[in-house]
């Protein structure tokens, strides 16, 4: 009679959940990182029932701060360079859509001009932002 | 693996649901994740200043809603939830309190086709940027499809 071997034993570690574990943070990531929007926490408007905008990715973020601080993606722009740098932004991109985050403390008229501005610089429409009440900030 | 002549010791008759719970609970993760990041907001439209000056037959059927400062006088940003108080808007040439605004917009745009519903806003500069966001949020609650389309013309 041989002696007992152990017959299924392993030496090498297992890592098949390692892998699983990884592959899915992995997935995470991907899927959330086009939707980590960039530039300055603003504090939004809020509206009881805001459509969802789907972000296709094809999509000019504008931020504008309390001050009236103007935001293209996550540069700080000055007020006389806005239309400029819109326009810039808009070559050879006019089905994408300028989305404007505007501080709740804002007037009107401040949005206004900057919607103008996206205007002449070749858009067809923006997107203003809002949020739900019971939606926590999000911030840039 | 060693196969002995007895009967199948380790034979299970039900099917293993762990993978399956795994992968539902890592999608009930993704989706809790993901859900607030989304944006929410209203598309606005700007027309063009190259187009010109709309054909009067269109004119005559736009539905211009007009926030006065004088009806609406609320320049700082509402400190509690829901439609500023004591607020009256205009839809064309009627007066209405702003608590009245989605009932009437929503009979106004209900005989429209869905491609002539757009309701044009024409705010005034100095009233609060949340108050119009929500007095437009309430004009096309009851409005499937509703465009808002942006007043550019000096006033």
């Amino acid at each position: 009679m041989r002696p007992a071997r152990p017959a299924n034993f392993q030496s090498a570690i297992n890592v098949t959940p390692l892998v699983d574990v990884v592959l899915v943070l992995l997935i995470i990531f991907m899927v959330i990182a086009p939707q980590l929007h960039s530039g300055p926490a603003v504090e939004l408007p809020t509206t009881d029932r805001p459509p969802q905008k789907p972000d296709d990715g094809r999509q000019i973020l504008v931020a504008i701060e309390r001050g009236g601080t103007l935001w293209v993606g996550s540069d700080r722009v000055a007020a006389d360079a806005f239309f400029d740098r819109i326009r810039e932004a808009a070559h050879g991109r006019s089905d994408w859509q300028v989305v404007i985050k505007g501080d709740h403390r804002l007037s009107f008229g401040e949005v206004r001009r900057a919607m103008l501005a996206v205007e002449a610089a070749g858009f067809k429409d923006v997107g203003l932002i809002a949020e739900r009440p019971d939606e926590p900030a999000q911030g840039g | 693996m060693r196969i002995d002549g007895g009967g199948p010791s380790g034979l299970q008759s039900e099917i293993n649901v762990t993978p399956l719970v795994d992968v539902v609970l890592v999608l009930l993760i993704i989706f809790m994740v993901i859900a607030p990041l989304t944006l929410r907001g209203y598309d606005v439209n700007i027309p063009g200043q190259a187009a010109g000056a709309p054909p009067d037959e269109q004119a005559a059927e736009q539905i211009v809603l007009a926030i006065d400062l004088a009806g609406c006088p609320v320049v700082d940003a509402p400190d509690s939830a829901g439609l500023p108080a004591g607020c009256r808007v205009r839809l064309n040439d009627e007066q209405l309190p702003v608590a009245d605004l989605a009932r009437r917009t929503t009979d106004v745009f209900a005989a429209r086709a869905p491609s002539d519903r757009v309701l044009f806003l024409a705010a005034h500069d100095r009233l609060n940027y949340e108050a119009v966001m929500r007095i437009v949020d309430a004009a096309r609650s009851g409005t499937r499809d509703l465009r808002i389309g942006l007043v550019t013309e000096a006033r």
